[in-house]
């Protein structure tokens, strides 16, 4: 069943909201045990929710549940980005995306675990005590991340659900992709980032993960627009995104980026591109080979450069004070702050803190921050001149099948950042982007990474579904 | 940069934007002082919170880029200025660093140097820190977010100051400046400088010292710091470039840290504001309500209306006062109207602990009472006596105070008819025959007594002056 027909049989009084949402939960609840992909099932919350809608089931969403991100904030609800270091933090206000689908009449089911604050491709930078989430189809593999947990529930869960997941380098494609689902990527500035967690303000998105395409549509729908709390917000007009579901996809022009195929991608992710091709070739679309040079050599670099040293600015706030962990209160605040963030913050996160903070010191912020930015325009305008001639982009959305976690363990440390390589370049140029699962290979999923140009992103949804 | 003068000082200014709303939220700026009582996410510094522009410190800070003469750079952009401190919500303040609002600018001290403005710029406030129990006795301290998120112009000057006389004058010009652009307000707003300051022994080696409020503050601390410095030369010690406070209680300051141990503050584009375009259409709105300012009305009042510069300057000082002066002047002899506005009007208004804009004056009133004072219609005493009544508004009856009526009701009018003062100098000087003589033997305060019998005949009604005049005439 898709959203719209389950949320047709709520407003038609079929279907029982709050019974709907007691069983939601309960399945919630016995997938958790052996997957671990929520850090926080919000009963109490969903409950209510779901009583006002059987008084008023006459919303666009009615009763419909979703899930997520914990970078994400939920009113009164424990949102952490799965550090340790905000545990016991409940905000004070909704994330204008939550807002949005709540006052439309969506269920809010519970947080997501994910890498905490976004750090990494794999879902396994969970923050101290938080628990890794598992592959739905082997337990002994990676979701991918760091919407791990989000793509994890997505795929797992029988019933119509969307997760709300972000974007950062890859973060929403990357795990859509080892948990064959769609994740749906929007223009930076299409949602409304109030209320998210920063990682990289300037590389942050919202986005949706979900089982059918039209769903992620829906949701995209629903929670774009421009924000007052928000100037990055952009004040343009939303399309009718789920109309773009059924259109055929004839006539229109991809290319495959010829770089994409040279950096270490596994061969049955090269055999699924291959057939993507022929796919899209089957209902019309015509499909040609470029080179994009710059995001593929250059993309990385930059990508790490200047999402890191936004990211140790936004995590200076995360000291003890206000909000979240604290420490005994003893010490000047210098040896105060220090122990919270040592003894709060996971590897991960202060890894990115010091390699943030080392770019953009007097002594290298020339030759790093300033010069990643100068790069990341080079990229901008390499994919603005592609997309005269094409419209979209064609490429694996990760190398290889998702890993197994000893697998993650044993790469090093620049192998570990690969991993993002044909993710980065659309997230840094703020570009939409989709994961369409195009299947398995040897039991697991395989992802194709449709890019378009900003604010085209019905396209790729249009092509998307020309690929189920 | 080659130094000359013995005294090399520059200034670090931070005044407060007298906007309703905080830079980054709509929390007020003043109101309840109740700790942590005009809060938000925003100004918190909560995770997922995210800044937006006010608007009106924009045009604020536009203004007075505009007054200081500065290039106005067309794109707004911030920066953050990360450092970890406890008043700081976000442990980053957002700032400009690469490319600052204005540039290049200047202003005039008193004695008509100019001082070098390097750049104008906007940033948001921290919280204040209360020590419970004095600086130096407390073990811990509260933070209070209620200024946290207050709009900020950071003003640099070259180091073309030479000494903390001018230091003082030129804080005094740019609180001015300040206050008639409108964009200041003198009860609420809080102006604080760092001033680095170096001397020629030392080879100017220069120290900072941090967080001096207010003018007079500026002037005392420079000169403790130019006598410390000089002392220490002639101790021998060794100088190296620091950072100092300011005890204002102690009259002191100390080292807090040195150069070696200075912060890099890693600054970036802040990312959560997008460039904002300072258009010509919005930079031309903005100059139509730019006011004439005081260094130019001190120039107009010593050219056009003739006044001295002492007069010019102090009128100029305050532009309601200025501006009630050139009503006024237009329709009275200047130098008369200069005279009572900075005598008699401040003198009134100080007594009773108002200012200008404290009152309703009613100016139709105010030049008619010194029109009866221009033609001497009335006596200097009597205009001085109606003056408070004017500022007070009403009369003893509680009514409106209309000067001719009033002047008519309790019988004002001077004596001013040369025949009959003479008249009533005449029957003094019969009246007084020893007293007369007591004059023309030298005693030349003899006099003062008779222009007191005449003032009496005349119930005050006669301007002393005149009287004087006429008496000596007749004992020529």
């Amino acid at each position: 069943m898709t959203a719209s027909d389950f949320i047709k049989k709520v407003q038609d009084k079929e279907i029982d909201p709050v019974e709907h949402t007691y069983q939601v939960l309960k399945e919630c609840k016995k997938i958790n045990k052996e997957f671990s992909y929520f850090t926080t099932l919000s009963e109490e919350l969903a409950l209510n929710q779901a009583e006002a809608i059987k008084k008023d089931p006459k919303k666009p969403l009615a009763g419909l549940p979703i899930s997520v991100k914990d970078c994400i904030c939920v009113k009164g609800v424990e949102t952490t980005s799965s550090s340790r270091i905000l545990k016991g933090y409940h905000p004070l206000f909704n994330a204008t995306a939550v807002k949005k689908l709540i006052h439309d009449g969506a269920i809010i089911i519970g947080k997501t675990v994910q890498d905490e604050f976004g750090f990494g491709g794999f879902s396994t930078n969970v923050g101290l005590d938080f628990k890794t989430p598992k592959n739905p189809f082997d337990k002994l593999r990676v979701t991918g991340g760091s919407s791990g947990g989000c793509a994890g529930i997505a795929q797992k869960l029988d019933f119509p659900h969307i997760s709300l997941g972000e974007s950062t380098g890859g973060s929403i494609v990357n795990p859509a992709s080892f948990c064959g689902v769609y994740g749906l990527c929007p223009t930076y500035g299409r949602v409304s980032r109030y209320g998210l967690l920063d990682y990289g303000n300037s590389l942050d998105k919202i986005g949706t993960l979900s089982r059918e395409l039209e769903d992620s549509a829906l949701i995209l729908k629903h929670i774009s627009g421009v924000d007052r709390h928000d100037c990055t917000a952009l004040d343009k007009a939303v399309d009718n995104y789920p109309s773009f579901v059924k259109k055929p996809a004839k006539g229109m022009k991809v290319a495959i980026v010829k770089e994409a195929l040279s950096e270490g991608v596994s061969e049955p992710v090269t055999k699924k591109l291959e057939e993507t091709k022929a796919k899209l070739e089957a209902q019309g679309v015509k499909v040609e080979e470029i080179s994009l040079e710059l995001p593929i050599k250059y993309g990385l670099a930059c990508y790490y450069l200047l999402a890191t040293s936004e990211a140790s600015t936004n995590l200076a706030k995360y000291c003890g004070m206000r909000y979240g962990n604290t420490e005994k209160l003893e010490g000047g605040f210098n040896e105060y702050f220090t122990k919270v963030r040592s003894k709060h913050f996971g590897k991960e996160a202060k890894r990115r803190i010091i390699i943030g903070t080392f770019s953009r010191m007097a002594g290298s912020r020339d030759a790093y921050y300033i010069k990643a930015l100068k790069v990341r325009k080079k990229i901008v305008d390499e994919y603005k001149q592609a997309f005269k001639a094409y419209d979209a982009l064609l490429t694996p959305t990760v190398p290889i099948l998702p890993p197994k976690f000893d697998e993650v363990e044993s790469l090093s440390l620049l192998e570990n950042y690969m991993t993002d390589i044909m993710t980065v370049g659309p997230n840094l140029a703020g570009l939409p982007h989709l994961n369409v699962p195009v299947g398995f290979e040897k039991g697991l999923p395989v992802g194709m990474m449709l890019t378009a140009d900003h604010l085209e992103e019905k396209k790729i949804i249009q092509l998307g579904d020309a690929l189920k | 940069m080659k130094f000359t003068s013995d005294i090399v000082i520059g200034l670090e200014i931070h005044a407060e934007l007298a906007t309703d709303s905080k830079l980054f939220c709509s929390c007020p700026t003043h109101g309840d002082d109740t700790p942590n009582s005009r809060t938000c996410p925003i100004c918190l510094g909560h995770p997922g919170s995210k800044p937006v522009i006010n608007k009106k410190a924009v045009e604020y800070a536009v203004k007075l880029c505009l007054a200081l003469g500065c290039n106005i750079n067309k794109e707004l952009i911030f920066s953050r200025k990360s450092y970890f401190y406890p008043d700081l919500a976000k442990n980053y303040q957002i700032s400009q660093f690469d490319i600052p609002l204005g540039e290049k600018g200047k202003l005039k001290l008193k004695s008509g140097k100019e001082i070098g403005i390097t750049r104008v710029h906007m940033e948001e406030d921290p919280a204040s820190l209360v020590h419970p129990s004095g600086m130096q006795s407390s073990n811990y301290v509260l933070v209070d977010y209620n200024r946290s998120g207050d709009p900020l112009c950071e003003i640099v000057t070259e180091p073309d100051l030479d000494s903390p006389e001018q230091a003082r004058d030129f804080m005094k010009q740019l609180i001015t400046v300040l206050k008639y652009l409108g964009i200041f307000d003198i009860d609420r707003c809080i102006i604080k400088a760092d001033a680095n300051i170096s001397i020629k022994e030392s080879g100017y080696i220069r120290s900072e010292i941090k967080n001096i409020t207010g003018f007079k503050e500026i002037e005392r601390a420079l000169f403790f710091e130019v006598d410390r410095q000089k002392q220490a030369i002639k101790d021998g010690e060794k100088f190296v470039q620091d950072t100092r406070s300011w005890d204002t209680d102690t009259g002191t300051t100390k080292r807090i840290r040195t150069k070696e141990t200075e912060a890099d503050y890693g600054f970036i584009l802040e990312p959560d504001l997008t460039k904002i375009e300072i258009t010509d259409t919005w930079l031309d709105e903005i100059k139509i309500t730019m006011p004439e300012l005081a260094q130019d009305k001190t120039l107009k009042f010593k050219e056009k209306y003739k006044l001295t510069p002492e007069f010019a300057e102090i009128l100029a000082q305050d532009k309601l006062l200025a501006e009630l002066f050139e009503k006024v002047a237009a329709e009275i002899n200047p130098v008369l109207a200069a005279k009572w506005l900075r005598r008699e009007l401040v003198r009134v208004l100080n007594y009773n602990k108002k200012t200008l804009k404290d009152i309703q004056l009613d100016e139709k009133q105010l030049i008619k009472l010194l029109k009866l004072v221009e033609s001497k219609k009335i006596t200097e005493t009597t205009a001085q006596k109606l003056m408070e009544i004017l500022v007070e508004g009403v009369d003893d009856n509680g009514k409106a105070l209309h000067i001719e009526a009033y002047i008519t009701e309790h019988g004002l009018e001077a004596v001013s008819d040369v025949s009959e003062l003479k008249k009533f100098c005449e029957e003094a000087i019969k009246e007084n025959a020893k007293v007369v003589e007591s004059y023309k033997a030298g005693e030349s305060k003899a006099l003062n007594f008779l222009v007191g019998q005449v003032m009496k005949k005349t119930k005050g009604k006669a301007s002393p002056k005149e009287v004087n005049d006429i008496l000596k005439n007749l004992l020529k």
